[in-house]
């Protein structure tokens, strides 16, 4: 018989948080206690690296269930080996087949089978004929303007013909209560709005609890064709994770979204893995197993992309997010055993990109934590770290990041995702009058043509006059997909696993700061003349005299950065966002600072055109010469508080120059993170390697399979990523003492 | 007594201040590369500190720019190199004190030519030996009487560059030297690399020891498996 839980809130509403509070065990202690793989888990691991292996010889895709759309009852149970596995559910029939998502846009989901060599079958041709889609929908309503700010690369990677993800189901529910008690909480909530005035908004939110409730009932169903009822509580730690991983999978086979995170699920799952391991029923060696498990399943999502998305978002990445660690608001920590045992898979099961492993920072993280975290990250370079202190205040401590660096409430927040907009290219236009330097058009309101030496004064003003223009541009673009998102693709799971009264944030975000930054810079203080083709299209600077750059600790320039983005986000907030969503800022590029690069031309700072942007809030490539804590000093300037979707910072370092030994390398790590968190900094990815290494693993992939990058938020294989984004890797700054 | 305070502030002449790095003294340190050295190492690794004025700099403006990295010093500090930061005694001491004051260690890395006890006593010491253009180690036993004398030990370190100064004789030599003072320290090698070939070339100047091949793991292994030998 088990031991009972201790009481509390959460037993009378729907209240994960208040469970991991009144149950769980803090742990200040080492890794000494760690399991290597058992030979089971070796054997599936090997499996799946076959598997692997043979995706990467097709081309990135294994196989294609063309004739099905992917839903939650779709494909009959499938497993890699059912004889080894523990935790079961495949998102299609078989491991790495990729399903079919049309919902977001069928010309994307044609496209995407046409790359790999597939046909979209007649079937589902015919069946999305009758139907509107997402996609179809948003472009039913923009404007001309819209579709040409789109086109010209000035907003860029908007959601509007695939899922917009970033949103995280507590998934944890479903172990905690069993799904019948979720049903029965939302059935209790439709009753309640249908007394309310049936406005248009009660209507929506009636219809969504529709929705939710009928897929919470398919949830079920689809956790029988595995041969599991989970309409229970889960009642030990196999079927904790068991369940939720269902909910997740549920997620991932519902929708496509660009990033479907998992939330913060290990210390949930320390609760259950320690009351086994008390009661005697689980060695450590099981319970890492069951974690080993788990991440092996996580590792084999996919969604089926075009290539034209992958330019965007390179190396195949799902986002499947967990954040891990961070401090309690009571002060104790938040890191368990389990936070351990789910960074040790990757020594268990060998580096990889996903799940993407986030360790939310605190200077009071515990010691041990700490140093095992700094020696992950130099051994495998697959973890990013973000900073609890920072993000507490706002979020408490159950919150969980979305896709790179997007934090929010786990079951109570939510965000509309609103990619990014391109503020280098935006300078151009300031210059140029409104003009795409690119195409020649008109895109903005027709403004003065510069010419001669620029005057920083005037053309920032001009830039700020643009800014507005487009900032009420990109609000309304956003607002038109999300309003079509809620109508025809609306996560129905994920939602459920929300409370139904949501906060909403307007997720808008920024790319090219460094080159927006640097090129004021140079007109500011070096003498910039643009030049002009024979129809008075901008093609280029001539810039004299030094100027300082971004990246080095100097306020002169780092302070422009900083006006910058403040000033973005408060003309974003002119403009109502849907459904009262609260309007949020990133800096963070993904890997689109090379598709965005591409489509700018030449920019004052000397850049050339079509060159690849820094990503996220990077200072760019090999200008930040002051050294590696000068420059997380000019990234730590950027206010957070402007920029609540995060601020990324990929920062790679070669271990020479870290320490000299392994443990004096994972020491001077903690305190570079102390450090820069200690100045309010938001996001740190970190990569310890030579370039030598990269250079190698391009030119050699056969002899370097498994070499994990942390890019812009989120990690990738390298050799999965394209010859233009390996270049961009290898462009950037590694910090080295020369 | 704060630096600050009173009279004419002390000025130093500073090629660059270069903020983290893991490999200049214990934790994370931020770097000053002083200007100007008495010596003239064909090998020389900042060969730009040799030949230029550098920037004129007072304490205080050094003071606040590496104040912002005290965050990261828990392990760490400042570290004073060069050039030879021990020919700008009084800035040097000035600066020292005041880093002091706020609570941020000080490490020096000198050439051991300058033995003197208040720059020695003002911060902890990495003495670089150079004994590859010569076989005269005593101006080291000079600097390492007074480190000993003020009851401190140095870290020593010493470029290694292959037919040079990795010969046996050599190295027990310089074995010898540092075990007759601080018999607990180890020779810390430091692989010679041509890295900085091309600021010889924007300088203008040879670099003499362009043929030589660079010193790979397998040399700093040996080079310390004789220097335990002795």
């Amino acid at each position: 018989m088990s031991r009972q839980f201790a009481p509390g809130a959460y037993e009378h509403t729907i209240d994960v948080r208040n469970f991991i509070q009144t149950n769980y065990t803090p742990y200040e202690g080492g890794a000494d206690f760690l399991c290597p793989p058992t030979a089971r888990t070796r054997a599936l691991m090997d499996e799946v690296n076959a598997l692997l292996k043979k995706e990467t010889e097709k081309g990135g895709v294994l196989d294609i269930d063309t004739d099905r759309v992917s839903s939650l009852l779709t494909y009959p149970a499938g497993y890699i080996d059912r004889e080894k596995e523990i935790i079961v559910g495949l998102q299609t029939d078989a491991p790495l087949k990729r399903g079919v998502n049309p919902f977001g846009g069928i010309r994307m989901a044609r496209q995407a089978c046409e790359a790999y060599g597939y046909k979209l079958s007649d079937l589902v041709e015919t069946e999305f004929s009758y139907k509107t889609t997402h996609n179809d929908a948003v472009f039913h309503v923009y404007t001309d303007e819209m579709k040409a700010v789109r086109h010209a690369g000035l907003l860029t990677g908007l959601p509007d013909a695939y899922g917009r993800g970033r949103i995280i189901g507590d998934y944890r529910r479903v172990a905690l209560y069993g799904v019948d008690r979720l049903i029965e909480e939302k059935k209790k909530d439709k009753r309640a709005y249908g007394e309310r005035p049936m406005d248009e908004a009660n209507i929506r939110t009636l219809e969504e609890l529709y929705k939710q409730i009928d897929f919470l009932q398919k949830l079920k169903d689809m956790a029988l064709l595995y041969g599991i009822d989970i309409s229970a509580p889960a009642q030990n730690a196999k079927e904790a994770i068991q369940w939720t991983y269902f909910a997740y999978l549920a997620a991932i086979k519902e929708q496509n979204g660009a990033a479907e995170s998992l939330g913060r699920v290990s210390t949930f799952f320390d609760i259950y893995l320690e009351r086994d391991i008390a009661d005697g029923v689980l060695t450590e060696e099981q319970a890492q197993e069951l974690i080993d498990d788990f991440v092996i399943k996580l590792r084999i999502t996919r969604q089926l992309r075009t290539p034209e998305y992958n330019e965007l978002f390179g190396g195949d990445p799902t986002w499947t997010t967990e954040s891990i660690g961070g401090m309690g608001e009571d002060g104790r920590t938040l890191v368990t055993r389990t936070s351990f045992r789910i960074l040790h898979t990757l020594y268990n099961l060998g580096a990889a990109p996903e799940p993407n492993l986030t360790v939310l920072w605190s200077e009071k993280l515990p010691e041990s934590f700490k140093n095992f975290c700094a020696k992950v990250s130099i051994d495998t370079d697959s973890i990013q770290y973000e900073n609890d202190d920072l993000m507490r205040p706002i979020y408490g401590d159950d919150y969980g990041i979305a896709c790179c660096v997007s934090a929010m409430k786990i079951g109570k927040q939510m965000q509309f995702f609103g990619a990014r907009c391109n503020l280098a290219k935006l300078l151009l236009l300031a210059i140029n009058g409104g003009k795409d330097e690119k195409s020649g058009k008109q895109l903005g309101p027709v403004g003065e043509v510069f010419t001669g030496k620029l005057d920083y004064e005037k053309v920032r003003a001009a830039y700020s006059k643009y800014m507005a223009w487009l900032c009420r541009l990109y609000v309304n673009t956003l607002n038109v997909i999300h309003y079509m998102h809620d109508k025809y693709a609306y996560e129905k799971i994920q939602m459920a696993l929300h409370n139904t009264e949501v906060e909403r944030f307007l997720a808008c975000g920024v790319a090219g700061l460094s080159v927006a930054v640097d090129s004021l810079s140079a007109i500011k203080y070096a003498a910039v003349t643009p030049q002009y083709n024979e129809e008075g299209i901008l093609c280029g600077f001539t810039t004299e005299g030094d100027f300082p750059k971004y990246g080095n600790d100097d306020d002169r320039v780092d302070s422009i950065a900083a006006d910058l983005v403040r000033e973005f986000y408060e003309e974003l907030k002119k403009t109502p966002a849907y459904r009262g969503a609260i309007h949020t800022l990133s800096v963070l590029t993904i890997t689109s600072n090379v598709a965005y690069g591409k489509k700018t031309g030449a920019t004052p700072d000397g850049r050339a055109a079509g060159e690849p942007f820094a990503p996220g809030a990077n200072p760019m490539h090999e200008r930040d010469a002051s050294g590696a804590l000068a420059s997380l000093n000019s990234v730590a300037k950027i206010p957070y508080d402007c920029c609540r979707d995060g601020i990324s910072n990929t920062f790679s370092i070669v271990p020479s120059a870290l320490g000299e030994d392994r443990e004096t390398r994972a020491e001077n790590l903690c305190d570079m993170l102390d450090g820069y968190f200690g100045q309010g900094a938001h996001h740190l990815n970190v990569n310890v390697f030579d370039r030598d290494r990269l250079v190698a693993a391009m030119e050699h992939p056969e002899l370097y399979p498994n070499i994990t990058v942390r890019v812009s938020g989120y990690a990738v294989n390298f050799h999965k990523l394209s010859r233009a984004h390996q270049l961009e890797v290898l462009k950037r700054t590694y910090h080295a003492r020369v | 007594m704060s630096a600050q305070s009173g009279g004419a502030q002390p000025v130093g002449y500073i090629d660059s201040v270069y903020c983290g790095s893991g490999v200049d003294g214990p934790g994370l340190r931020c770097v000053v590369f002083f200007s100007g050295c008495n010596l003239r190492c064909p090998f020389c690794h900042n060969p730009e500190t040799l030949y230029k004025r550098g920037t004129m700099s007072d304490v205080n403006s050094v003071l606040e720019r590496l104040k912002r990295y005290r965050g990261y010093f828990r392990r760490g500090g400042v570290t004073l190199s060069g050039g030879e930061p021990f020919l700008q005694k009084e800035f040097v001491l000035a600066l020292a004190q005041a880093l002091r004051a706020e609570n941020i260690r000080v490490c020096f890395e000198t050439n051991g030519h300058i033995a003197d006890p208040e720059l020695i006593a003002a911060g902890d010491i990495v003495c670089d030996v150079k004994n590859q253009q010569t076989d005269d180690l005593s101006p080291y036993e000079h600097f390492f009487a007074e480190c000993l004398r003020q009851g401190k030990s140095a870290r020593v370190t010493n470029v290694l560059v292959p037919g040079v100064n990795d010969g046996e004789e050599k190295l027990r030599a310089l074995a010898r030297l540092v075990a007759r003072y601080f018999p607990q320290e180890h020779i810390r090698f430091l692989p010679f690399r041509k890295l900085c070939e091309q600021k010889y070339e924007e300088l203008g100047l040879p670099f003499l020891y362009a043929d030589i091949r660079e010193a790979e793991p397998g040399d700093v292994d040996r080079a310390e498996a004789i220097v335990k030998g002795i």
